[in-house]
């Protein structure tokens, strides 16, 4: 038999492959079994929606559900057909909670409807979007690597779009309509990562790291409130350590994709009600409305002079749930580093 | 036990698909390019087939020379030269020599007009016997392209490692003005040919690559920034797609229309140049 992940011819007792240690492919029966398990529901939630009230889907006996999104195929795929999570890997969790975004195989297949999303390549992977006619996607700038020549192209209007060019974000949304391919990719090493929205579904996402999205996506933007002014002599500067604005995505109607690119590894835990976490503010990756986040100082507790110099003190994002967040392991400095600082949204502190 | 391909079962060689090289039944990758032999090829749907991983400390074979591979984050080119061997390249990938072995200059007409990271652009020449060792400055992967008798490839500035000596080197300026300003790969493309010996060409591309084969007339619409390399017989012509809002007069974008018949080679990370 051949590996599932590389493609190396491996033998047929074998229970890795020789090539990459990927495990080696396993019967659809087999992974039946444990999905059927109550217990592995329990354990499933990363991407999962909630509250998806629908009813449970007929689940025969050779059925899979996916660990990650929930979707339900035949078995007959070694990969999620609805988030392309590779379903014969099994789930990599922490000790403390997070789980690591599932492996994918190269190659893999999405299906949207008509259309169809390849993911291509493994350090910086391409979304090689097969657009059906009459299907559309939206993208920002600096992600198209290559398109058909007959994908037509054309700027999205966005209404208020002018308040974001002061966030210095891209101001122009673009969208792409079929038939035809476009494919895209970013310019970090990192992780492509297909979060399929079901109707009335939503994801905050921090700006920037946002790909593609199918046209039955909404998108909207709200400002992020977390901020801190920092003085130095005269100037005051006001930063932003998770964006002014946060990008937000719905699904209204129908269910829709999302693709987004995280630089190096990303990790996701849902929050119970009233559960916190401390993480780096430019690590956030997305997190579900629910979760609500603010600054977080902390401080010994013995420094009276200068707490608000930046030597003396760590600064963190505080994300209470209930709810999903995820991080990435590549992250950018905190703008503002070593100024003093003069205000600041609301923020917690603790003392050591 | 490893099942053979099974074009490979009639016959008592196997050819290496990513470089048509023909290897000995049980080899595991390509005496040529380094390939895996065993495992099948990554191709897209939409055509793309993805440059071979090649596995770490594979070994590949020219002239009396070997190079091996070495990392796969950001991979190593090490050569051994045998003697009387020699490969050039340019001086911002050199990683790491053995002392004896002599490097120099190789002599360029027109030269002196491009300079790279404020440097006068040279491209250096080692030769054998020795050791001496490349690599580049970002994840990605090695592509070894062994070039036949009688071919002819672009390659994008700055993204080769090394050529062997029998490859004759020259560079073309990117012509017409739209070219130079928004093509996003600068303004000259290096250009190798073969003679009649063949040769070994290892270009590092970032992120992935993927190569497509293009029919007579065909084309794809690249962005300019992922062009990686090309068979001379492939066309790039940078077009503006404009993507008015009336608010602030629109923005350009540009990509570059490549028109088969040929190879294309673009890689998934790239550098952006073409907005304002």
């Amino acid at each position: 038999m051949f590996c599932t992940f590389c493609g190396a011819g491996i033998p047929e007792s074998a229970n890795f492959c020789v090539n990459c240690g990927a495990h080696a492919p396993v019967m659809p029966s087999s992974t039946a079994a444990p999905a059927a398990d109550p217990a592995s529901s329990y354990a499933a939630p990363a991407l999962q929606a909630q509250p998806p009230n629908l009813p449970p889907p007929a689940v025969h006996s050779a059925a899979v559900k996916c660990p990650w999104c929930g979707a339900v195929s035949d078995g007959s795929q070694s990969s999620c057909p609805r988030c392309g999570a590779a379903l014969d890997v099994p789930e990599d969790t922490s000790e403390s909670g997070w789980i690591e975004v599932p492996g994918r195989k190269d190659m893999t297949k999405i299906q949207l409807g008509n259309s169809s999303c390849q993911i291509e390549g493994v350090y910086v992977p391409v979304a090689d979007m097969n657009l059906a006619a009459g299907d559309g996607i939206y993208f920002t700038h600096h992600v198209l690597l290559w398109k058909d020549p007959q994908v037509t192209i054309s700027a999205m209007p966005l209404a208020g779009a002018w308040k974001r060019v002061f966030a210095g974000l891209p101001l122009i949304m673009t969208q792409a309509a079929g038939p035809g391919h476009i494919a895209f990719s970013r310019d970090d090493p990192g992780e492509l990562m297909p979060v399929p929205l079901q109707p009335g579904e939503a994801l905050d996402v921090r700006e920037h790291l946002f790909l593609v999205a199918t046209a039955s996506v909404a998108y909207d933007w709200f400002p992020t409130n977390v901020w801190l002014k920092t003085q130095q002599g005269n100037e005051t500067e006001t930063h932003y350590p998770v964006g002014m604005f946060m990008d937000r995505f719905t699904a209204p109607q129908a269910p829709g994709l999302l693709l987004l690119h995280a630089a190096g590894n990303v990790f996701v835990r849902r929050l119970a009600e009233g559960e916190t976490i401390l993480v780096k503010p430019t690590a956030l990756v997305f997190k579900d409305p629910s979760v609500q986040m603010h600054l977080h100082f902390e401080r010994p507790g013995t420094v009276f002079h200068g707490w608000g110099n930046w030597t003396n003190r760590y600064l963190w994002l505080r994300l209470t749930g209930p709810g999903r967040v995820a991080i990435q392991s590549v992250f950018e400095r905190i703008e503002g580093e070593a100024r003093n600082l003069s205000s600041c949204s609301y923020a917690t502190e603790q003392r050591w | 036990m490893i099942p053979p391909a099974p074009e490979a079962e009639s016959f008592d060689r196997i050819q290496c698909q990513w470089c048509q090289g023909m290897n000995e039944k049980a080899a595991l990758a390509c005496r040529a390019c380094g390939a895996p032999l065993d495992i099948r090829n990554l191709v897209s749907e939409s055509g793309w087939r993805e440059a071979p991983r090649i596995r770490d400390m594979t070994e590949i074979h020219f002239g009396s020379s070997t190079c091996q591979v070495e990392g796969e984050i950001v991979p190593v080119a090490e050569i051994n030269l045998g003697a009387g061997d020699s490969i050039f390249f340019e001086h911002h990938v050199m990683l790491w020599k053995d002392e004896r072995v002599p490097l120099g200059v190789m002599q360029l007409s027109g030269g002196l007009q491009r300079a790279f990271a404020g440097m006068p652009f040279i491209i250096s020449l080692a030769t054998g016997a020795g050791r001496i060792a490349f690599s580049r400055d970002a994840t990605g992967e090695l592509v070894v392209l062994p070039l036949h008798p009688g071919m002819e490839l672009d390659v994008r500035e700055h993204a080769f490692l090394l050529a062997s000596h029998h490859i004759s080197y020259s560079f073309v300026r990117v012509k017409g003005l739209v070219n130079i300003l928004f093509g996003g790969q600068g303004m000259y493309m290096d250009r190798f040919v073969t003679g009649s010996v063949a040769g070994l060409l290892i270009l590092h591309g970032y992120g992935n690559v993927f190569e497509r084969r293009l029919a007579a007339g065909e084309s794809i619409m690249v962005e300019p920034g992922a062009f990686l390399y090309k068979d001379s017989s492939v066309t790039m012509e940078v077009q503006f797609q404009r993507l008015g809002t009336g608010l602030f007069g629109g923005t350009n974008m540009a990509l570059a229309r490549m028109t088969g018949p040929g190879r294309i080679g673009i890689q998934s990370m790239y550098v952006h140049h073409h907005t304002e």
